[in-house]
């Protein structure tokens, strides 16, 4: 805030600049302030929808990666089963002669071929695990006995029906795996078993409708890769998926090189193995980008407009402050005249009151001793009450008039050329650098190094500065400092002096001109410094301008024309 | 009975208030003395006067009320402001108030008697209008009533309590 004394446009530009930073500063906080109310919401629903929208995503493509899974494990089942069927139905068919011909395996691993192309070779063997025949691409090996492997046991104990191995190598060094049936009663029984390979089962299932979207692989118990895609394993590696037993399908969150991994799998019915699913991962999305693409174009006009509004808004408050704040400047003006009016007033009161008495006690005096109206019984002594009062009243004026005395003291000026820097250094060192140095206040100056001679008051303007140095000194409590400055901008020089004192607030600089007004403790001061100070400054044609802020100090000016 | 002129004389300057009252007395009028609104008003309510003289600035009620409540209860009573202040704004607040007129202080004796003697020809002539006016709405109204009737309705008007 800034006031300065006088006629109110004694300083317009220093007043409009503080102003406009102030309405600069305002414009913008209202406007933040506008935004954040307007926009905060707006955000955090943004927010919280674009999350519960991936939550969303996120739980349909794992319900996506679930249901693929539970799928095409019961498609491979299907396909397992038909196999099996296909072994069962050649086991117990009259064309399987035991022991068998090479021409009849010959043409019973072609009806299997026929059926799926999966199946290898074929072999029967009797209830001793002996080899009896073989048909297929590889060439007849010794004889070897089976009796002892763990399938061969688990059929000839009638526990299953059928047995399915997971996948090895094998001495062919190709991952494959075999399927066998029993057929006949003990000693008498027949074991048929095929060889099937896993790459024609693994094109079967990812044949399948959406499977293209996904990696689809095949784990067994012990976590190893039956089939796999070449991307994400090789066969019989340990694969770092490894679904529970049970639930005997779902969803699973693992972590794999730092790195959240999410597969769907199932369990397969007829084989000691899982299927799993895993999102392919997919190059730069066109349809997600399009979609952000949509919101974008939806959200930017009402971004702008919300922006706009709030400019507007802003603009809006600020204007209305500005307008304020012109009639209180107005209001202050007039207010300062009408206290000066006031002033006036009191003092004709006072003084009127007492002359009305003095006039009527020496006019009924007269009229006592006029003939006219006494009557010749009038003492002297009548008359010593009555003159007392007189000169207690007369005294009543002086009283009043002393006081005005004090106030307006000096009016006239001696005008002569000075030398400001001078002047002001003589007023420091005579009046102050002890006392102030005692006080621990520092003063400092810093003057103009080309300042002009003013034609001045010199006596006056020193008691000015003094007044001003004064109100500096006493502003501050304890340690502080005093700036003096002396420049000279445009056709003026400026006296300027800051202090690091208390301040004031916007209600006191409103009326520290007012004669009789103070803002030191009682006693100390008159009220009158200021509004003699700015008395004198003015009849010397310049004005006095006061920045303050309450606790940061004050900054009285002394503006005057060269 | 007393026929003198009848005046109130409100001002809290008790040694302005006895001297004044006296110079007055002594040139024939009927004076009596008030220091405060709120006593001039009581005494007015109990005595009848021609003519009120009132300080403005008074501790209590202030000037500007003692006028209008006066002015509102005494239709025919003029009232004279004095003040030591002397704006022009509070001069004519009080003639808005029904003052007859204002007198700075301090004045000279024949200033205030010559206001007096303005005011009470005011008031005289105010009570002469509103009287003749009566009377035509007396002969107006009455018009065909039997001269009693219109002599009881005039003898109403004639009186002095007003």
């Amino acid at each position: 805030m800034v006031f300065s004394t006088g006629t109110g446009e004694a300083s317009p530009a220093l007043f409009d600049i503080n102003k406009k930073r102030h309405h600069r500063q305002l414009m913008r906080r209202t406007f933040l302030h506008l935004l954040s109310l307007y926009f905060l919401p707006l955000l955090l629903l943004t927010v919280y929808f674009h999350i519960q929208t991936l939550n969303l995503r996120e739980e349909g493509r794992q319900g996506h990666l679930q249901s693929m899974a539970e799928y095409q494990a019961h498609m491979l089942d299907l396909f397992i089963r038909e196999r099996v069927i296909n072994l069962t139905n050649l086991i117990n068919s009259p064309e399987l002669e035991i022991p068998p011909t090479q021409g009849s395996m010959r043409s019973c691993l072609d009806d299997l071929h026929r059926a799926s192309e999966t199946f290898v070779d074929l072999e029967i063997f009797n209830a001793r695990g002996d080899q009896v025949a073989y048909a297929g691409p590889f060439p007849v090996r010794e004889q070897r006995n089976y009796s002892n492997e763990r399938w061969f046991e688990v059929l000839s104990t009638g526990e299953q029906e059928f047995v399915i191995t997971d996948i090895y190598l094998g001495f062919r060094q190709r991952p494959h795996f075999t399927m066998a049936v029993r057929s006949g009663v003990d000693g008498d029984s027949v074991v048929l078993r095929a060889t099937l390979e896993p790459d024609r089962m693994y094109d079967f299932i990812t044949s399948t409708v959406g499977a293209k979207d996904l990696h689809t692989s095949i784990v067994n118990r012990d976590g190893v890769y039956q089939v796999v895609t070449p991307n994400v394993g090789s066969p019989l590696a340990e694969s770092s998926l490894v679904p529970p037993e049970t639930p005997s399908l779902g969803v699973e969150h693992v972590e794999i090189d730092d790195r959240a991994v999410v597969y769907g799998y199932a369990w397969l019915m007829e084989a000691g193995w899982a299927l799993i699913t895993q999102d392919r991962p997919q190059e730069s999305d066109g349809r997600e980008f399009l979609e952000d693409f949509k919101i974008a174009i939806v959200a930017l006009p009402v971004f702008v407009i919300i922006f706009l509004v709030t400019y507007f808004r802003a603009k809006n408050i600020v204007r209305i402050e500005e307008e304020r704040d012109q009639t209180k400047l107005q209001l202050v003006h007039s207010a300062k005249l009408a206290s000066v009016g006031e002033l006036a007033g009191g003092i004709a009161h006072e003084i009127n009151n007492p002359l009305a008495i003095i006039s009527e006690e020496a006019g009924l005096m007269g009229d006592l001793i006029n003939p006219e109206f006494g009557d010749g019984r009038i003492t002297l002594e009548d008359m010593v009450p009555r003159l007392e009062r007189i000169q207690k009243a007369v005294f009543r004026c002086r009283d009043i008039t002393r006081k005005l005395l004090g106030f307006v003291r000096q009016t006239e000026y001696r005008l002569a050329e000075h030398d400001l820097t001078k002047l002001l250094d003589q007023v420091v060192d005579d009046f102050f650098l002890h006392e102030m140095g005692l006080s621990n206040i520092e003063v400092s100056r810093h003057y103009d190094p080309d300042l002009p001679l003013l034609i001045t008051d010199a006596n006056q303007l020193e008691q000015v500065c003094v007044n001003l140095l004064n109100n500096a000194a006493d502003a501050i409590e304890g340690p502080g400092r005093i700036d003096i400055g002396v420049i000279r901008r445009e056709n003026a020089v400026r006296i300027a002096i800051r202090d690091s004192g208390s301040g004031m607030n916007e209600e006191q600089m409103q009326r520290i001109f007012t004669p009789f007004f103070t803002t030191k403790e009682t006693g100390k001061g008159t009220g009158l410094g200021l509004s003699v100070s700015s008395g004198i400054v003015e009849g010397l044609g310049g004005v006095i301008e006061v920045e303050s802020e309450s606790g940061s100090g004050s900054t009285f000016t002394i503006v005057l024309p060269l | 009975m007393d026929d003198r002129i009848r005046l109130l004389i409100v001002d809290d300057e008790v040694q302005f208030l006895d001297s004044i009252a006296e110079r007055l007395e002594l040139r024939g009028l009927a004076v009596v003395k008030a220091t405060r609104g709120l006593e001039a008003l009581e005494i007015a309510r109990e005595q009848k006067f021609d003519l009120a003289l009132l300080d403005l600035r008074m501790p209590g009620m202030d000037g500007h009320e003692v006028l209008k409540l006066l002015k509102e209860e005494h239709e025919f009573l003029e009232v004279i402001m004095l003040t030591g202040h002397g704006s022009l704004e509070s001069a004519v607040e009080c003639t808005k108030l029904g003052a007859f007129g204002y007198l700075p202080k301090p004045y000279e004796l024949d200033d205030l008697l010559q206001v007096l003697k303005d005011a009470y020809e005011a008031r005289l002539r105010k009570k002469f209008e509103q009287d003749q006016e009566r009377i035509g709405k007396i002969t107006d109204m009455a018009l065909g009533s039997s001269p009693l009737a219109i002599l009881r309705a005039m003898r109403e008007l004639d009186d002095d309590r007003r």
